[in-house]
């Protein structure tokens, strides 16, 4: 493609693009800020008459946030902790075989991949119901929770160790290394950051987590910050400058989070983004 | 003995104990309840029953149940609106930025980046945010829009059943419009430039280009696009329970959400189960597209 004749004209057409993408973010932020009056303005001020924050402490101690963000954490940790445990082995020897029996195992994690978890969690409820499992609510929500983040995972980590040179675990092997040493020592420090990147996107993800704990974790003292917040929201809510306080509290380290991390991300993502 | 231990540390029992003890755990924790809810729906299962291990037999009776419901069609109908309407509308404005974002200009990468925000977002607050701008009286989407001249009395995008499946469609073409902008530039950047320079040279436009080597190029990358978009339309659910709850009067209700009132406030597990049995028939169509149009770049 040919260089542009304006590309400053360009620029500022991406960032009202992406303005205009990120409205919602700035409309939850804008709307925590305004009064129990203000939000009903009709037509909304899009820049609050009277800043004021004084629904974050209040939203926090009321909705009891504490509670649910670390429920949020334990599941998210447990998620994570699960899905890098078994997924990183399994993606590494799918990355260096190839053979029929791998393919076998490729396509059944591809298909998991695709299970609509509101599919899932009828025969996993009822399951966990009869060995169980619901009595400790948060370990069956973990699990379910980690039976959907594993396949991706595997995908994208898979990608990630493709790219680490073979000669190098053949050289630490003919070096007196055992498998497990050559993986340990030689596969993943080299495939590190790839593994970061997609741990901290499988905690993300499991830190949003709602179908699964809102069915099975019936104890509000073990539900997470998603079940939290539908809590009180439905189609007749009015507590809206509560709701996006709620909302902002949640998101703002994952969002945070994000935006450092945003290049190795994007990368981690492309890297396999297709397979 | 020692030849199991020495294989494990050193031979094929490695890799097998590796993959084994995934696989395992896929197995109990998918494929397991996978055959499992095929099984229900062929069971009564209610709250009676529940814990039962041995249920009385049902037959096709939750299926002709299912089948002969009242709102079967429009859940169907719904169902149909809201993939097609997502696909649709997160693909040609995904496709679009993705073009736009491929232009030389500065902070280009950057900036495309940032859409991706909404893919780390907790799908409850994408509901909960999208359900407060569409809110019928104060809702900033009608603000907007009556500002521009687009329409002259607020739209109830919520409580209106002609528009409550839309409120939701809008919300998740935003959440799925980045990954699909993402996923397709990756298609763009491995079209080689000099295909691009040899057409211009030869006098074609940029339409003309778009048609003969955009479009054919990125062919297995749309295909996965859009199998993708399928399969992650079928599962989003959490905007559901945030906007409308299905409602009004099941206005907006689709399969995935459907299955799950079966079973969590009915309390009737089976007919859960029929449902979600129904709907599996089309992830599966969609996951052996998916799979067919990345086939050679998974095995890469």
């Amino acid at each position: 493609m040919t260089r542009l004749r304006f590309p400053w004209l360009f620029l500022s057409v991406a960032l009202l693009l992406a303005a205009a993408y990120l409205f919602p973010l700035y409309w939850m932020y804008v709307t925590s800020l305004k009064g129990a009056s203000e939000i009903f303005a009709n037509p909304p001020t899009f820049w609050p008459r009277d800043p004021d924050p004084a629904i974050y402490p209040e939203t926090w101690i009321r909705r009891t946030m504490p509670v649910f963000l670390w429920n949020s954490v334990v599941i998210a940790a447990g998620v994570t902790a699960l899905t890098v445990l078994l997924g990183t082995g399994c993606a590494y020897v799918l990355a260096r075989y190839r053979s029929g029996w791998i393919d076998v195992a490729l396509f059944v994690i591809l298909m998991l991949q695709v299970l609509p978890a509101s599919v899932m969690i009828t025969p996993l409820y009822v399951g966990f119901n009869q060995i169980g499992l619901l009595d400790t609510p948060r370990l069956a929500v973990i699990l379910a929770a980690a039976a959907k983040a594993v396949p991706f995972y595997i995908v994208l980590v898979r990608a990630t160790f493709m790219n680490v040179p073979r000669e190098l675990e053949e050289a630490a092997l003919v070096d007196g290394n055992s498998r497990w040493g050559a993986f340990f020592f030689i596969v993943l420090p080299l495939a590190r950051n790839g593994i970061l990147v997609l741990a901290i996107l499988t905690f993300m993800t499991a830190f949003g987590e709602y179908i699964y704990s809102r069915s099975i974790i019936t104890e509000p003292r073990y539900q997470p910050a998603s079940v939290g917040l539908s809590g009180f929201l439905g189609p007749n809510s009015t507590q809206w400058n509560g709701i996006m306080a709620y909302s902002a509290i949640y998101v703002t380290p994952i969002l945070v989070l994000f935006v450092i991390l945003q290049r190795r991300i994007v990368s981690g993502l492309t890297a396999g983004a297709l397979k | 003995m020692r030849r199991i231990v020495s294989s494990l540390v050193d031979g094929r029992g490695f890799d097998i104990l590796l993959v084994g003890v995934t696989m395992l755990f896929l197995l109990v924790m998918a494929g397991l309840p996978l055959v499992y809810n095929v099984l229900m729906s062929f069971q009564q299962v209610d709250m009676f029953t529940l814990g039962a291990w041995v249920r009385p037999w049902a037959g096709w009776d939750n299926y002709r149940a299912v089948l002969s419901q009242p709102e079967f069609p429009l859940v169907m109908r719904n169902t149909a609106v809201f993939v097609f309407g997502s696909i649709a509308g997160q693909f040609v404005l995904g496709f679009a930025f993705a073009l736009f974002f491929m232009l030389r200009f500065p902070f280009a990468a950057t900036i495309r980046g940032l859409f991706l925000v909404s893919w780390v977002m907790p799908g409850l607050v994408v509901g909960a945010i999208w359900s407060w701008m569409l809110a019928g009286d104060y809702g900033v989407v009608n603000a907007i829009l009556s500002g521009m001249g687009l329409v002259d009395r607020p739209l109830f995008w919520k409580s209106d059943p002609g528009l409550s499946i839309w409120a939701v469609t809008v919300a998740n073409i935003w959440l799925g419009l980045a990954f699909n902008m993402l996923l397709l530039s990756v298609g763009l950047a491995a079209i080689p430039r000099d295909l691009y320079e040899a057409a211009e040279l030869d006098g074609a436009g940029a339409a003309q280009r778009f048609a003969t080597i955009t479009l054919p190029m990125m062919r297995s990358t749309i295909g996965a696009v859009l199998a993708l978009g399928l399969i992650y339309t079928l599962q989003q659910f959490d905007l559901f329970p945030a906007i409308t709850e299905g409602g009004p009067a099941n206005s907006s209700n689709v399969a995935q959400y459907w299955a799950w009132q079966w079973s969590f406030q009915v309390f009737d597990f089976a007919k859960g189960a029929t449902v979600s049995v129904m709907m599996l028939a089309f992830v599966l169509v969609a996951a052996a597209a998916y799979v067919w149009s990345t086939r050679s770049e998974v095995r890469g």
